[in-house]
């Protein structure tokens, strides 16, 4: 007789769950204690691992940018600079390198760094000099803005 | 020059098994114009009698890595874009990259050690005086 179905009363079991279990457990393998090896708890390690690396994204690139503002500054004060007198005069004088290039120049590029803070320095006095001599002298060379049209 | 990554490409299926129907259509109809679009792949055919394992297509590429596919319960179609697929891919693994650059010299200048803003009187060695 043509059977198109199989009986009611047969079931079919799982042939492959060491697999769907693997899948699993390759993400727990470097875990601590049980849920490396035990399914059950390793199911609910690895969800809220994930859970944590996708919400980790958003902090990572806070956590980055105030570790390249730590290394800027400690870079700008071993040449005698603060780091918000050294940000806010490079940017006075046009130059918008972002934290991470400086950073990046302060470790590998130190002269480069070093010829920037006295560029930042400079920039400062003739702050100063516009702020308490009253406008009667000419305005310094590095204060001069450039327009880019 | 482009030089394509894959070296080979092996069908590895049997020709009675039920989920290799799609393995056979693909010989029988577009293995042939797979081979002709891409000279320089390999293609081997190489079906094994009776029940034996899973049908699986095997590329190996220029840098040694062999990447097996399973084509079980495929259609014809599928086995081409997955062919296509492994045609286009190098042989690196597919992990996640950590930086999407890389440099053999990331100092010019030499890179940043304690001792470089100080005063080089600390560093330098400078003749012994003698008594005169």
């Amino acid at each position: 007789m043509v059977v198109l179905s199989a009986a009611r009363w047969v079931r079919s079991r799982l042939s492959d769950r060491f697999w769907r279990v693997q899948e699993v457990l390759k993400y727990a393998r470097h875990f601590r204690g049980r849920k490396n090896r035990c399914y059950k708890l390793a199911v609910r390690s690895v969800r809220r691992a994930f859970v944590r690396s996708t919400k980790a994204r958003r902090e990572k690139k806070r956590f980055l940018r105030g570790l390249w503002i730590t290394r800027i500054e400690a870079a700008s004060l071993e040449h005698g600079l603060k780091y918000p007198a050294f940000i806010s005069n490079l940017l006075k004088s046009q130059v918008e390198l972002n934290r991470k290039v400086l950073a990046d120049l302060a470790i590998y590029e130190p002269k480069t760094f070093k010829s920037l803070a006295a560029l930042a320095q400079r920039r400062r006095q003739e702050g100063f000099l516009a702020a308490l001599g009253d406008g009667k002298e000419p305005e310094g060379i590095f204060s001069r803005i450039v327009h880019h049209h | 020059r482009y030089v394509r990554q894959l070296q080979r490409l092996q069908l590895l299926f049997s020709p009675t098994a039920a989920d290799a129907r799609g393995a056979r259509e693909f010989v029988e109809k577009a293995a042939q114009d797979f081979a002709r679009q891409h000279p320089d792949v390999v293609l081997y055919v190489s079906p094994h009698s009776g029940p034996g394992p899973a049908p699986v297509l095997r590329a190996e590429y220029l840098n040694g890595t062999v990447r097996d596919e399973l084509i079980a319960s495929k259609t014809s179609e599928e086995i081409v874009q997955l062919a296509t697929k492994l045609a286009n891919q190098s042989g690196l693994d597919i992990i996640r990259i950590r930086k999407p650059f890389h440099t053999d010299n990331p100092s010019v200048q030499g890179q940043w050690h304690p001792l470089t803003n100080k005063p080089s009187i600390l560093t330098v060695q400078g003749p012994r005086l003698q008594p005169q």
